[in-house]
């Protein structure tokens, strides 16, 4: 029982990185990108390539999957959404995350392969160990890091309150002298690195595996759906709530109905509370 | 309008001919494996000439069609082969399910803002695929299902493409009737400025779900002949990249046209089979092409065909040299003089 506890908690951790990075992108810029699973994706991926294949230390591995997560979500914000955004039309930038996120798919699973592959074990530990397993605790451990460096970040720092402005009121940001456009990209970089370190973190529960994507932009988001959407807080509370449910729901009924449950979840809190748990009103964009 | 119709233009002699080469396509075809791509198209194009009207028209980003046309083809593999119904009553009950289900998924989640749609709608067709998996005495599971054949004049390939040709042209007439009409303008109003349609007595949700079990009943019927054409199916066949395929028909063709995504489906069809490496890509070069023609065209690649005829032929401009009236300028301010 245990275990079924500290597993799904494991899962809904990695679930709740996935929506802290859909915040720090809604935050300046309105969008939910389509990209955010293809993000830690490619943490996991290029993780297990550089530690794996390349013979990397693994803190270098864990540096090249951030930095790749970064040069990705860039690349999401000079290629999918800067000129989308320019444009005005509300549906544009969907289309455009969704064909960026199926290059990325399709690219990834003809260079790595489609079968998932091992990722690397990062301390030398027994395979014995149970719920003390490091692949349940870190994807724990650096979720709650986020959440807890992503509010620092927010209330100590200069670029965290411009970011924070943005999200308030873009236009009035710029109004005040801020770089709208950098501080996105910045934003951008920083939820890609983000995503990076997640998927990294969590390769050891999820494998190297190019279809992780879509399955962690889908749960990702039912996690900050539920949780609120802007709010870091909500994004653990929900990706925790999911974790469990799927844990529990496989472990009574077998895991067939896994995604039928995650929706249901997220059908029933957007029928009972439709802005979630912790978000504030007017934050959802009807 | 309807005096539009008849008038030879180009557009007309163009759909004429289009219609020649339709009817007397199995008779000039190399072999049946082009007869068989050509059916797939028309099959295709059933399911995607109801999703333009929620995606083209509405401006309603489904991305989970494949769920409905999943739906349709089990019913259909599992009422007329199972239970050994006809093939037609079969086609009709598959329609009426997808239907349903339509409404079932429409009824909660149109009411919700433009990405917690897509994401659900692709939930769906996860759902789906899970439950058809899971249900393994009902759908066979992974191992799948065989499709049953229609009855005597249907079951050669030629005969399947006409009855397939036949259901896909009907398909075409009543979405051009729904896209032509008030119910067009509506559903162009809701995808253009929501807020503006409410306020001239559009009702939006109404609308919405009307256009959503339409697509849902076209899914189901496409499901049903999809099942018959492939003659075996599995979870495997309707995987989420081929919802995607759907999709990206619609937009490069161009929202908002009914031709534009029947030549989307045509070329994205015919293409991976003419260019080899493009089969190899897959999935890469939808994306690559969905993302070019988002970046560059967001009207659709009927607007590039648009951009070069002006180019090449430009519309004359009317040359009026406006010359004054002297002798009544004269009059006008000379009077001082």
């Amino acid at each position: 029982m245990l275990t079924v506890i500290i597993s799904g908690l494991a899962i809904g951790m990695l679930y709740a990185a996935t929506a802290l990075v859909y915040n720090v992108m809604y935050s300046t810029s309105k969008v939910l990108s389509i990209t955010t699973g293809h993000i830690a994706m490619l943490g996991g991926v290029f993780g297990a390539w550089f530690v794996v294949t390349l013979h990397l230390p693994w803190v270098l591995g864990l540096m090249g999957g951030m930095a790749v997560g970064a040069a990705f979500g860039w690349a999401t914000e000079v290629l999918a959404i800067r000129r989308v955004l320019n444009r005005g039309d509300e549906h544009l930038w969907l289309l455009s995350t969704l064909a960026l996120a199926t290059m990325v798919q399709q690219g990834v699973a003809l260079w790595w392969g489609t079968e998932p592959k091992p990722f690397p074990r990062l301390f030398a530990q027994d395979f014995g160990d149970g719920v003390l397993d490091q692949k349940y605790w870190l994807p724990i451990g650096i979720a709650a890091m986020m959440v807890f460096g992503l509010e620092l970040f927010y209330r100590r720092t200069m670029y965290g309150k411009l970011f924070l402005a943005m999200s308030e009121d873009a236009f009035a940001a710029r109004a005040r002298g801020v770089s709208t456009d950098r501080i996105r990209v910045m934003s951008y970089m920083l939820s890609g690195a983000l995503g990076g370190l997640a998927g990294f973190a969590a390769g050891q529960l999820t494998f190297a595996y190019f279809a992780l994507g879509m399955t962690l932009t889908l749960n990702g988001f039912i996690a900050l759906a539920v949780g609120g959407l802007g709010s870091n807080i909500g994004a653990l509370i929900g990706g925790a709530a999911l974790g469990l449910l799927n844990a529990f729901a496989s472990y009574w009924f077998g895991g067939e109905y896994q995604q039928t449950i995650a929706v249901g979840l997220l059908m029933v809190v957007l029928l009972l509370k439709p802005e979630g748990l912790l978000g504030s009103k007017n934050v959802r964009p009807v | 309008m309807n005096n539009t119709f008849f008038v030879f233009s180009n557009k007309n002699i163009a759909l004429a001919l289009g219609a020649v080469l339709a009817v007397t396509l199995p008779s000039w075809v190399g072999d049946q494996y082009q007869l068989h791509l050509a059916a797939l198209i028309c099959v295709y194009w059933i399911l995607i000439a109801g999703l333009n009207m929620v995606v083209g028209y509405t401006g309603q980003l489904s991305i989970g069609h494949v769920g409905l046309l999943s739906i349709g083809a089990y019913a259909f593999a599992i009422l007329a082969g199972k239970m050994g119904w006809h093939p037609a009553a079969a086609v009709v009950a598959a329609g009426a399910l997808g239907g349903l289900c339509g409404l079932a998924l429409g009824l909660p989640s149109l009411r919700l803002p433009g990405f917690y749609f897509a994401m659900t709608t692709m939930a769906f067709a996860l759902i789906v695929n899970e439950l058809v998996l899971a249900q393994v005495d009902v759908t066979g599971g992974g191992i799948g299902l065989a499709g049953p054949v229609f009855p005597a004049p249907f079951d050669s390939p030629k005969g399947f493409y006409y009855l397939a040709a036949a259901m896909a042209l009907v398909v075409t007439l009543l979405s051009w009737n729904i896209a032509r009409r008030m119910w067009g303008r509506g559903l162009m109003s809701i995808r253009d400025n929501p807020v503006a349609a409410q306020t001239v007595g559009v009702p939006l949700f109404r609308v919405k779900l009307v256009v959503f079990v339409f697509s849902g009943v076209t899914a189901g019927v496409a499901g049903a002949m999809f099942a018959s054409l492939q003659s075996y199916i599995t979870p495997d066949t309707f995987v989420f990249e081929l919802s995607l395929f759907f999709f990206v028909c619609i937009v490069i063709g161009g929202r908002g046209s009914i031709l534009g995504p029947f030549l989307g489906t045509v070329i994205l069809t015919v293409m991976p089979e003419l260019v080899a490496p493009l089969a190899k890509l897959g999935n890469f070069f939808y994306g690559l092409l969905l993302l070019a023609v988002v970046l560059i065209v967001p009207e659709g690649i009927g607007r590039v065909f648009e951009l070069v005829a002006e180019r090449l032929r430009p519309r004359r401009e009317k040359h009026e040299a406006i010359t004054p009236d002297l002798p009544r300028l004269v009059r006008a301010i000379g009077c001082r003089r």
